[in-house]
């Protein structure tokens, strides 16, 4: 079996051959090449890789490698900082994100996000939810705007919890259901992936775990990148890992850069790399 | 689209996996059971047929065996077990050694045949013979079905039952001894060695009891003292 | 091992406060000083306020509210003041209210880092505190004699535009840091779901910083209802016997009225200027009152 879906549902069957990283039939992103720019200093070097549609990928590495610039990348957000740059390209499907052409605002419709810290909106979870729908014209009357609402409450296994505290403010539900409120969110306007840059860092054991299911069944209809520090996260949850890290130069430029990339159960059980052996079992921060 | 507002079931997906593990272990453990019934035919009715089957068979055996260590070995890497979880994977690498160990002592006395292109099983031995093969693919096939129940108490009747196929391992030994002129050397040599595999089958299918003792309870049987406990 | 009967504990177990202890000499004496600087502002407060107050409540009635002025002060009221005025507090509301968050929600939400913009930056906190006189000798030269057309000379307009001038610093600094109070993660979450700059600016950051920004407003009202010099400035009249019909009218406003009367040698009409000052400073408190209720209600939601 070459592609992603590895026999015996969950488990990896023994693989032989080169590690040559991950084969990949459906790519959602291509990227090549891709440095990236904060002003003068280079966050990103040379970064090459593609990401299968509806899976989990997980990205790690220690604090600075610049995973969660990447991860922006992939849906302009780091465009709404001033004085960035990027060279090579980053393709969406078959577009090529930073193209002449391309709308920033409808990337992100398509490609939505989830952030480190529960940010709900300070209104009811009801105008929460309903927010990206409504922006983009989603619903032509409030029954169905209703129905994308409750729909998209029940994929982020939010429904049951909270279907009768709808007008409620969204800041009264706990740190967990906040986060899943934000999944909710994100899912309401129909996007094609989710990129979460470390959605359970700031969550308990058990909302962390919870987080966790939700992706399993998330992944069935989305395409996942996700950040973590957490490895152990990274470990459970995702098919694919990529280690970043930081190349430090003669002129003490640090810079991030892609080490390893590929099937999370290869990751952690026999990395081709040493850096990332290293960096997996705890040797190294 | 499940609704899971409950709180206790949070690690689905690894339940899952645990769950298809010990599916895979039965299912391996039924396909040795399978080929230990047929080796027996085989062998009581000098099929050669039969025989050849056995050494086939034993190819998705080792199979199964290699996917499922590293499928554990990944969950392991992968999940963080701890606990009755940890136990579970510790033991089931021990178990499917045991099945797998015991796939192979089958394929062994088929290819004893096959070498020989057949012989033939005196009348002297052959009841006692079909009796003590029928005991020992019983007792496997019961040790198979502890383990898909994860019976921890079942070890000490698995044992019960593994001295009385003691009992007949000694007499085919005898009788083998009594019958060497009529056998012939080689044969003879080959008989004992049969009967050494399914006496030792029928040793692994006892441990089988004893790793699934361990997972439940924790406890290693028969040594009441080596738990997992600290004193 | 000595072997100690166990006292019972449970039952008697005494429960002891816990002892503040001693207050030094030192903090004692601090906390002295800033008790005494309250109560110092307070005395005087008070004082002004209840002169005021023994001395023109007596002078209040209905008619006093909707008189027009006259020589003689059993007869005065401030009717054409109180007029005034509320033009004054309607136009500056209308004029430097969405001028003002305007310009905050640009400098804030749009306008990128250059020269121009922290130039931009330091001045309006140095106009916020330029003299108010400055801003009326500019609202003479220029909305009342270069736009005199429009304006109708020394009118309604040009006084509410000439007081907008003066208090829009002040909101706009307000805004400024009531924008920069909204989390930049609720800006970060509404782009993230595909929102234009100006969806994420209406929906989410303007609501979420409306209380900071009625406080702004509330400031600068304040302000507005009391000066004076600006408006003497740009003509507004001393003595008005008549009500502004229009916003090209000449008009008059409470503390001026107030300042006309207390320049009278009679005593009498000391009085009705302080009954001036009362009505000033009632309406000062009822507008305030509004606005923090206002914010309130915006605040309490969430």
């Amino acid at each position: 079996m070459n592609d992603v879906n590895v026999s015996l549902g969950g488990l990896a069957g023994y693989r032989s051959g080169p590690t040559a990283g991950p084969e990949i039939d459906e790519a959602v992103f291509t990227i090549e090449d891709l440095s990236f720019w904060y002003g003068g200093f280079r966050a990103l070097r040379d970064i090459t890789m593609r990401i299968p549609a509806r899976t989990i990928t997980a990205l790690i590495g220690p604090s600075g490698c610049g995973k969660s610039t990447f991860l922006r990348t992939l849906n302009r957000m780091n465009d709404l900082i001033p004085g960035v740059s990027l060279s090579g390209t980053v393709r969406y499907h078959d577009l090529d994100l930073y193209g002449d052409e391309v709308d920033p605002v409808e990337v992100r419709h398509r490609i939505g996000m989830v952030f480190q810290k529960p940010n709900p909106f300070p209104k009811t979870v009801y105008e929460n939810v309903a927010y990206g729908p409504r922006i983009h014209r989603m619903a032509s009357g409030k029954g169905e705007l209703d129905d994308i609402v409750e729909q998209s409450l029940r994929r982020a296994a939010l429904w049951d919890e909270v279907f009768d505290k709808l007008d409620q403010s969204a800041l009264a539900l706990s740190g967990g259901q906040q986060q899943r409120l934000c999944i909710a969110r994100a899912i309401a306007v129909g996007p094609d992936v989710i990129l979460m840059d470390e959605p359970a860092s700031a969550l308990d054991p058990i909302a962390t775990l919870r987080i966790e299911e939700l992706m399993y069944e998330l992944k069935e209809t989305y395409t996942i990148v996700i950040v973590t520090h957490n490895m152990q996260q990274a470990a459970r949850v995702s098919e694919l890992t990529a280690f970043f890290t930081v190349d430090v130069t003669e002129d003490s430029q640090r810079t991030g850069v892609l080490v390893e990339y590929d099937e999370t159960g290869r990751i952690f059980t026999r990395p081709s790399q040493q850096r990332t052996e290293d960096y997996v079992s705890g040797r190294f921060g | 689209m499940t609704d899971t507002g409950s709180g206790h079931d949070i690690r689905h997906h690894f339940d899952e996996l645990l769950a298809e593990i010990r599916q895979g272990a039965v299912a391996m453990g039924s396909l040795v059971l399978e080929n230990t019934r047929r080796l027996t035919d085989a062998l009581l009715e000098n099929d050669l047929d039969r025989a050849r089957k056995v050494v086939a068979a034993d190819d998705e055996v080792d199979a199964l065996y290699i996917s499922l260590e590293q499928g554990v070995f990944e969950v392991i890497a992968r999940q963080q077990p701890v606990a009755s979880d940890l136990r579970f994977l510790v033991a089931i690498t021990r178990l499917l050694y045991e099945i797998e160990r015991s796939g192979d002592l089958v394929v062994n006395a088929a290819k004893g045949l096959l070498m020989r292109d057949g012989y033939e099983i005196p009348q002297a031995i052959h009841g006692t013979m079909a009796r003590t093969s029928a005991l020992v693919a019983d007792l496997f096939g019961k040790s198979i079905d502890v383990l898909a129940d994860l019976d921890g108490s079942a070890a000490q009747w698995l044992d019960r039952l593994d001295d009385e196929i003691d009992d007949l391992v000694g007499e085919l030994y005898t009788m083998i001894g009594r019958s060497s002129d009529d056998l012939g050397f080689d044969v003879g040599m080959e008989l004992s060695r049969v009967t050494r595999y399914l006496e030792r089958i029928a040793d692994h299918a006892v441990n089988i009891g004893e790793h699934v003792a361990f997972i439940v309870t924790g406890s290693f049987p028969g040594h009441s003292s080596a738990t997992t406990d600290e004193g | 091992m000595s072997k100690i009967a166990a006292t019972p504990q449970v039952e008697s177990a005494v429960r002891r406060r816990i002892a503040q202890p001693p207050a030094r000499a030192s903090e004692r004496l601090f906390q002295l000083a800033l008790m005494a600087g309250i109560a110092i502002a307070l005395i005087f407060l008070v004082t002004l306020l209840i002169q005021v107050a023994v001395r023109g409540i007596p002078g209040l009635s209905l008619s006093f509210l909707t008189d027009l002025p006259s020589s003689d002060p059993g007869k005065a009221g401030v009717g054409p003041a109180l007029v005034g005025t509320l033009w004054m507090l309607a136009g500056v509301t209308l004029v430097a209210f969405p001028l003002g968050v305007a310009t905050a929600v640009y400098l804030e939400e749009y306008a990128r880092d250059t020269r121009l913009t922290r130039l931009i930056r330091t001045n309006i906190q140095n106009l916020a505190g330029v003299p108010s006189i400055v801003y009326g000798l500019l609202g003479l030269a220029f909305f009342v004699r270069f736009l005199g057309a429009f304006t109708g000379g020394r009118s309604i307009i040009a006084g509410a535009l000439t007081l907008s001038l003066l208090v829009l610093p002040v909101i706009v600094i307000a805004s400024v840091e009531a924008l920069r109070a909204v989390p930049n993660s609720m800006r970060d979450a509404s782009y993230g779901l595909g929102a234009t700059r100006w969806e994420t600016t209406r929906r989410q950051v303007l609501p979420a910083a409306l209380p900071g920004i009625f406080t702004g407003v509330i400031l600068s009202l304040s302000r507005a209802i009391g000066e004076t010099a600006p408006l003497i400035t740009i003509g507004a009249l001393t003595f008005v016997n008549f009500f502004p019909a229009s916003p090209t009218d000449s008009f008059t406003v409470l503390p001026i009225q107030a300042f006309n009367w207390i320049s009278q040698p009679q005593a009498e009409f000391h009085d009705i200027s302080a009954s001036a000052i009362v009505v000033l400073l009632v309406l000062l408190l009822s507008m305030n009152t509004i606005a923090i209720l206002l914010r309130r209600r915006f605040e309490k939601r969430w």
